[in-house]
C-alpha cells in the first residue's frame, strides 16, 4: 500500500461516477502505473511512484478520458436548455406578480411553488425562481439524454436574440432621430412632473386651473405615486439618453431590462397601495367598484407586459453570452 | 499553426490508434509493453491515452482483457477476439481506400 498512490486513485474516483466499472478502472490505472516503474528497472517507492504520477496526467484529465466524453445533457440541446428556461421562467414570473397582488401562494404541482410575497421578497425570490427552472429544464434534458432516443423536442419562437437584429435596422438616421425627440419629449416630460411636485407635492390634479387647484388623489397616496411615476419617468429618459449614445445592442439591451426591473417593482408597489381613501374627489357610489377593477386589471396587463419584456431582454442577453 | 496541426493530429491519431491496437494484440500483451512497442516504432502515445481506450475496445468485445494473478502483483493481459479480427479487417480496407484516395489526388495534382 503505497500512500501517494492510494491518494491519486481516491482522487480520479471522485470523478468516475459509475459505481460499477469504477474499481476495476482504478485497478487498472494502480496496475499500469506499477508495470511503468518495473519496465524502467528501478524499485517501486514512493519516490519513484510520485516521478511517474506526475507524469500519467492529473486526476480529472485521466477520469475524464474514461468517461467516454458521455456529455450530460448532448451539446445540441444546449439552445433548448436555455430557451425552455427562460419561458418557464417568463410563467414563473407571472404567478410572482399574482402571488404579490393577490397576497397569495400559488402551487402548480409539480413545477411551481410560488409563496405570498411582498415585493422585496418577490425580487430577492426571482433569481431562485429562475435557478429553479433552470434546474428542472436541465433535469428533462438530462433524461432525454440519457435515455439516447430520437426525441424531437418543439422549439417555441420567443424574444429576438440580439444577433438577429439587423444593426441597421435598429440604428438607421430616423431611429437616432426618433431617439432623440423620445429623449427630449420624455426630459421636458420629467422636468415637469418634478416641478409640479416640488410645488403641490402631487402631479395629479382633475383641473388644470392652477388657481383652484384639485388633486385627483388624497395626500399620502398622491405622494407615492407621483413619487412613482417621476422615477418611471426618469428611467424612461436615462434608458433613451443612454441609447442615443451607444451603438451596443448590448448596453440598449441592459438598460431595457433595468428599466423593465425598476418598472416592475414600482408596479407592484403601485397595485399594493389601498383603494380605499385613495381618491380625493368624489365618485358615484355605483362607480366605486367598477373603477376599482378597471385600475387594477389595467394595472396588471401593464405588470404583464413589463414582465414578459423583462424576461425577453434578460434571455435575449442570456443567448448572446452564450454565442460568445 | 502547431496548435491546429495538433489538435488534427491527435484527432487522426483517435482512429489510427485503435486500428494499431487491433494490429498489435495480434499477440497477447499488457499495456506499458504496449506504449514501449509504440515507442520503438517511433510513435508517441500517451498512456492515459492508450488505457482508457483498451477499456472502451473490451467493452465493445474487439478486446479481451485478463487479469493475470499468478505474478507478484496482479497484471492485466490484453488479446483480440474474433470480433475484433472482424472489426481490423474492416478497418483496414477502410484504410487502404482511404491512403488510395490521398495517393491518387495528390497524384492529379502534380499533373495540373
Amino acid at each position: 500500500m503505497y500512500k501517494n498512490l492510494e491518494s491519486y486513485l481516491e482522487e480520479i474516483s471522485h470523478f468516475l461516477s459509475d459505481p460499477g466499472e469504477r474499481e476495476e478502472i482504478l485497478s487498472e490505472i494502480r496496475s499500469h502505473i506499477m508495470e511503468k516503474i518495473e519496465h524502467e528497472g528501478g524499485p517501486v517507492t514512493e519516490g519513484a511512484l510520485e516521478k511517474v504520477i506526475a507524469t500519467y496526467g492529473r486526476p480529472r484529465q485521466v477520469a475524464e478520458k474514461y468517461l467516454d466524453g458521455r456529455p450530460i445533457i448532448a451539446p445540441a440541446f444546449t439552445r433548448h436548455l436555455f430557451r425552455y428556461a427562460s419561458l418557464l421562467f417568463a410563467v414563473h414570473l407571472v404567478f410572482i406578480v399574482f402571488a404579490v397582488i393577490f397576497k397569495k401562494s400559488f402551487i402548480v404541482f409539480p413545477f411551481l411553488f410560488v409563496p405570498r410575497l411582498g415585493v422585496i421578497g418577490a425580487v430577492l425570490y426571482m433569481p431562485m425562481a429562475f435557478l429553479a427552472d433552470f434546474g428542472a429544464v436541465a433535469m428533462m434534458l438530462y433524461f432525454i439524454t440519457r435515455s439516447g432516443k430520437e426525441i424531437k423536442l418543439p422549439w417555441p419562437k420567443f424574444a429576438l436574440d440580439l444577433d438577429e437584429v439587423k444593426a441597421t435596422d435598429a440604428k438607421t438616421a430616423a431611429a437616432q432621430v426618433a431617439t432623440m425627440v423620445g429623449a427630449g419629449i420624455m426630459l421636458a416630460l420629467t422636468g415637469l412632473a418634478v416641478t409640479l411636485y416640488i410645488k403641490y407635492q402631487t402631479i395629479f390634479f382633475i383641473s388644470t386651473n392652477f388657481s383652484k387647484f384639485r388633486p385627483l388623489f388624497m395626500p399620502a397616496p398622491g405622494r407615492t405615486l407621483s413619487l412613482i411615476v417621476i422615477i418611471m419617468l426618469a428611467a424612461g429618459t436615462l434608458g433613451l439618453l443612454v441609447k442615443l449614445f451607444t451603438r451596443s445592442r448590448r448596453i440598449a439591451c441592459w438598460v431595457d431590462a433595468g428599466a423593465d426591473a425598476v418598472a416592475l417593482v414600482l408596479m407592484g408597489v403601485v397595485l399594493r397601495q389601498p383603494y380605499a381613501n385613495l381618491l380625493a374627489v368624489r365618485i358615484p357610489p355605483a362607480l366605486h367598484s367598477w373603477l376599482h377593477i378597471t385600475l387594477t386589471v389595467t394595472l396588471l396587463f401593464v405588470a404583464l407586459m413589463i414582465a414578459v419584456d423583462l424576461v425577453a431582454n434578460v434571455v435575449r442577453l442570456g443567448r448572446k453570452r452564450l454565442g460568445k | 499553426m502547431d496548435n491546429e496541426l495538433g489538435s488534427i493530429e491527435t484527432e487522426m491519431k483517435r482512429g489510427f490508434l485503435q486500428l494499431l491496437v487491433l494490429v498489435v494484440l495480434e499477440k497477447d500483451a499488457y499495456g506499458y509493453a504496449m506504449v514501449r512497442a509504440f515507442r520503438d516504432l517511433g510513435y508517441e502515445v500517451e498512456e492515459n491515452t492508450l488505457y482508457p481506450l483498451l477499456r472502451r475496445l473490451e467493452k465493445r468485445g474487439l478486446v479481451q482483457g485478463k487479469w493475470e494473478l499468478s505474478e507478484e502483483r496482479p497484471r492485466k493481459f490484453y488479446a483480440v477476439t474474433p470480433a475484433g479480427r472482424d472489426m481490423r479487417a474492416g478497418l483496414l480496407e477502410i484504410w487502404k481506400k482511404q491512403d488510395e484516395i490521398i495517393k491518387y489526388v495528390i497524384k492529379e495534382n502534380k499533373h495540373v
